[in-house]
């Protein structure tokens, strides 16, 4: 049942027998594996028009490289040896090439998962440069032909939603914080957990090689009845994406088993930490959502294979889309819980006061959880009956109340407060600014009559930008200049922090301001050409965007920076109560050496309040702990 | 108490000059359609009425917490040197505020889904029924990858073009007009699994409705207001739905003119066969 985190065993250098780093050897498994299972499908299913790579062959094959891409990567020698009775090999504890293998320390993954974040946040930023370079003019310029950006756009949005927004804060902050959090030495399924953060790369480079069986034109929702229709590369969009919510599937199942089952003594329900709520209902949406559209997108993939019809005039053109937003909705708050949460977390730090209405705070995370399932058909008010419209922009404006929630605790918690005005003080207030455009746009585009103009413009696009850039990627920033000391025991210039926020701020806004003036002036989405009288908007936009990929390039810079060569810093150098900070920095492969007991809130500040955490003088802590 | 006051002065003063500003804006082109645009039709005027109204409710709750950062980032922040020190107040709750808060944003949320958004669908809907658009042009709209293609049966006109045989879209002016809108492919033999979706856009009457696979759709619209392409290029009927690699280019020529304009050239347009 308990599953060590390290092993006394033999060097890893001196056991190591395969003869390749376990990512090189993921990849030649997964060409075998490609090969193998193309080969079994022509064989099985032969085509007359291609003797080999068919619609057929190209997704048994990729099923086959999965599995040998997580056969290589690890899994062999640490899931199924040990399933056939074999000891458990042990991992790598210290060192770089930890990060580049199969690990069980949360840590380890989470720095895995922001490393697959961050790398897919530039392959997908660089392509939005492009998209941007092409809609400086109004005529074909970069991408030649109409589909060539159509596939842009699709691959931006599908990598940035599957591998970026939902993957970041959960997978990545969340994994490394939440055991930190709730003061634990392990997540509750830390074999599985090791195993689902490969499925992001595959994912990542299943769906950017996509275009190579064929372009494909939706978009990253991919609609139908057009997907059946539409080029082969769809295929590996399902496959991508079902490989990349496999992985979120699978963190959210550990952490929500972590938060139940292993929070330790005294970490009541009352005293667990914003971010913990945060990522609980954030798992709890995808607990009920991932499936929801891994079945939807295996319909569509069959549909595409078969072909049976299921989407098109002979069975539901509607169909789909309604099952698509059914989760696409939810999604969008699996995207901005973390974080409204990590507002409440950075902010009573920085402020040295109190968290103002804090059951209010965790009441605003629940209900938009609870409400976020009954707002999706808000994104087809141009195809549906009259009579589902009403019902639809009712809840739709109303789950704007439990999210104001997050505003009414980080207002009162500012309120009178002694405000340190560090970077990442600086960049939660961002998030705020953005957030709130984001949301005040939602009034317009939640009225049903202006949404009959403002539907599938640029305006829905500067909406749902400024949610998700300015509320999730600002608050991620935030978050990683708050962390960073604990990362790496080493903090970040607070000059070029500023500036690199500063810039990032001014920047998105001259961008996607822009984007509500054209949408109203009549920009429709998905169009690489466009009316001329729209090129002096868009060109000036274009400018601005250039300055944003900027901007985040040297964030990005600056935090890598700063992780390896930045200053040393003492433990806990914003004097933060929860637990995370009660251990060195970076944290022991164990957390903790004698596990914490929480006694109190780590919200409340104040003359006289005691510390909310006892670190236990008695031996009986260690004994309990493997190793 | 102090920072209480100053905040609910500053608030009132930027809410009232937010709503000049606003207003301003709203009132810098006739009939409020200031930063809307798409209002040359019964339904557009609908949505621009709806648009303004929301952007008089945004700017107070815009103004509120923009003022609350400011403040944040001003009057409540340490000073550099200083020590670390805790917050003089540690309030951790207030049911006065908490509770107006908490009413407050239900109230709001009610009343703008009532108005405009329950009114304003009661007068979208009322615009749709046939009762309501006597007499009305008849235009046949066939959307297919990638073109719009009009038809008047009134008229005897089976495909709309202008002189260099693009599809044109002509309609009389402060006239009810019936879109019959579908999706096949007139030109060749139906082919279901090529069937896709496409969105019946035209930008200047700000309103937009979707063509579905299948499905014959109505939509009734009444244009208010003389225009055409080339004096603005608003005027246009754009595919709203992404339907291919076409989709960008799927767009026709929109004139709207006047009731003898349009009865000339329906004369001619069937003379053409």
């Amino acid at each position: 049942m308990a599953q060590p985190l390290t092993k006394e065993g033999p060097d890893p250098e001196t056991r190591r027998v395969a003869p390749l780093p376990p990512v090189l050897r993921g990849f030649l498994w997964a060409a075998i594996g490609f090969i193998v299972f193309a080969a079994l499908a022509a064989w099985l299913d032969p085509s007359r028009v291609s003797p080999y790579i068919t619609a057929v062959g190209a997704v048994a094959g990729w099923f086959g490289a999965m599995i040998g891409w997580l056969l290589g990567i690890g899994g062999y020698e640490h899931v199924v040896k040990p399933m056939m009775g074999y000891p458990s090999p042990a991992v790598r504890t210290s060192g770089w090439r930890r990060y580049y293998e199969y690990a069980l320390d949360h840590k380890v993954i989470g720095i895995q998962y922001l490393g697959a974040s961050t790398g897919t946040f530039l392959i997908a930023g660089l392509i939005a440069m492009a998209m941007r370079f092409q809609l400086m003019s109004y005529r074909p310029t970069l991408f030649h032909y109409p589909q060539n950006y159509l596939n842009a756009v699709g691959i931006h949005g599908t990598l940035m939603m599957f591998t970026v927004a939902t993957v970041a804060m959960v997978g990545g902050l969340g994994n490394y914080f939440v055991p930190l959090m709730i003061g634990t030495r392990e997540t509750m399924f830390p074999k599985a957990s090791g195993m689902s953060v490969w499925l992001v790369p595959l994912g990542v480079l299943t769906v950017a090689m996509s275009p190579l069986l064929g372009q494909w034109t939706t978009g990253w929702r991919g609609y139908e009845p057009l997907a059946s229709s539409d080029g082969s590369g769809l295929l590996y969009y399902y496959l991508g994406v079902f490989a990349l919510t496999t992985s979120s599937l699978i963190v959210a199942i550990n952490l929500t088993a972590t938060i139940l089952f292993k929070r330790t003594r005294g970490m009541t329900w009352n005293r667990l930490p914003l971010f913990a709520w945060g990522i609980l209902t954030v798992s709890l949406l995808n607990i009920i959502w991932l499936p929801e559209i891994q079945t939807t997108f295996v319909l569509g993939m069959l549909d595409k294979v078969m072909p049976l019809n299921l989407f098109n005039v002979f069975g539901q053109p509607l169909g789909y889309e309604y099952l698509f937003w059914l989760f696409g909705h939810p999604e969008v708050y699996i995207v901005v819980l973390p974080a409204l949460a990590i507002w409440s977390e950075i902010i009573p730090v920085m402020g040295r006061k109190s968290l103002f209405a804090r059951p209010i705070a965790v009441l605003g995370l629940v209900f938009v959880m609870l409400l976020s399932g009954m707002v999706w058909a808000h994104h087809m008010f141009t195809m549906m009956r009259f009579s589902e419209m009403l019902p639809f922009s009712f809840f739709t404006e109303m789950i704007s109340i439990p999210t104001g929630f997050a505003y009414l605790a980080v207002i009162g918690t500012l309120w009178n407060s002694r405000l340190r005005l560090t970077t990442p003080t600086l960049l939660v207030l961002m998030s705020m600014f953005n957030f709130l455009i984001g949301g005040l746009t939602g009034l317009f585009l939640a009225d049903v009559p202006a949404n009959l103009q403002l539907h599938n413009t640029f305006f829905v696009v500067g909406h749902f930008h400024y949610t998700i850039i300015g509320g999730m990627v600002f608050s991620w920033m935030a978050a990683m200049y708050y962390w960073l000391p604990k990362f790496s025991g080493r903090t970040y210039s607070e000059f070029w922090g500023k500036l690199g926020a500063i810039w990032v701020f001014v920047a998105f806004n001259a961008t996607f301001l822009n984007f509500f003036i054209l949408g109203l002036h009549g920009m429709n989405r998905w169009v690489s050409v466009y009316p001329k009288y729209l090129q002096p908007e868009n060109f000036w936009t274009s400018i601005a965007a250039f300055f944003l990929g900027a901007g985040f390039a040297i964030n990005i810079i600056h935090i890598v920076w700063a992780w390896m060569k930045g200053p040393k810093v003492k433990e806990n150098p914003w004097d933060a109560k929860t637990l995370e900070w009660r251990t060195s920095s970076p944290p022991p492969t164990k957390n903790f050496d004698t596990l914490p007991v929480v006694v109190g809130s780590f919200y409340t500040y104040g003359e006289g309040v005691p510390d909310p955490v006892e670190i236990p003088v008695s031996e009986m802590e260690t004994k309990g702990s493997p190793g | 108490m102090g920072s209480l006051v100053v905040f609910g002065i500053l608030w009132i003063v930027g809410s009232l000059l937010g709503e000049w500003g606003a207003t301003a804006w709203i009132d810098s082109a006739p009939n409020g359609t200031g930063p809307y645009f798409g209002t040359a039709s019964n339904l557009g005027l609908v949505g621009v009425h709806a648009f303004d109204f929301l952007i008089w409710v945004a700017v107070p709750i815009f103004v509120f917490v923009v003022l609350m950062i400011l403040f944040a980032m001003f009057k409540f922040r340490a000073r550099r040197d200083e020590n670390v020190t805790n917050a003089p107040s540690q309030v951790r709750n207030n049911k006065a505020f908490v509770g107006t808060w908490i009413v407050i944003s239900i109230l709001l949320n009610l009343l703008i889904w009532l108005h405009p958004n329950a009114s304003g669908l009661e007068q979208v809907f009322a615009a749709q029924l046939p009762a309501n658009n006597p007499k009305p042009v008849v235009i046949d709209v066939t959307a297919r990858q990638w073109e719009w293609i009009f038809s008047y049966p009134q008229y005897h006109i089976t495909q709309s073009l202008n002189a260099s045989g693009q599809d044109t879209l002509y309609m009389p002016v402060n006239r009810p007009v019936k879109f019959v809108l579908r999706s096949y492919d007139p030109f060749h033999s139906y082919a279901h699994q090529v069937d896709v979706i496409h969105g019946f856009w035209i930008p200047a009457f700000g309103v937009k409705y979707d063509v579905i696979p299948g499905e014959t759709r109505i939509l009734y619209l009444t244009a208010t207001k003389l225009m055409s392409t080339e004096t603005n290029p608003m005027a246009r009927v754009q595919c709203s739905e992404v339907c291919g690699p076409g989709h960008p280019y799927m767009e026709a020529n929109l004139h709207v003119v006047t009731g003898s304009q349009f009865a000339a050239w329906a004369k001619a347009q069937a003379a053409r066969g």
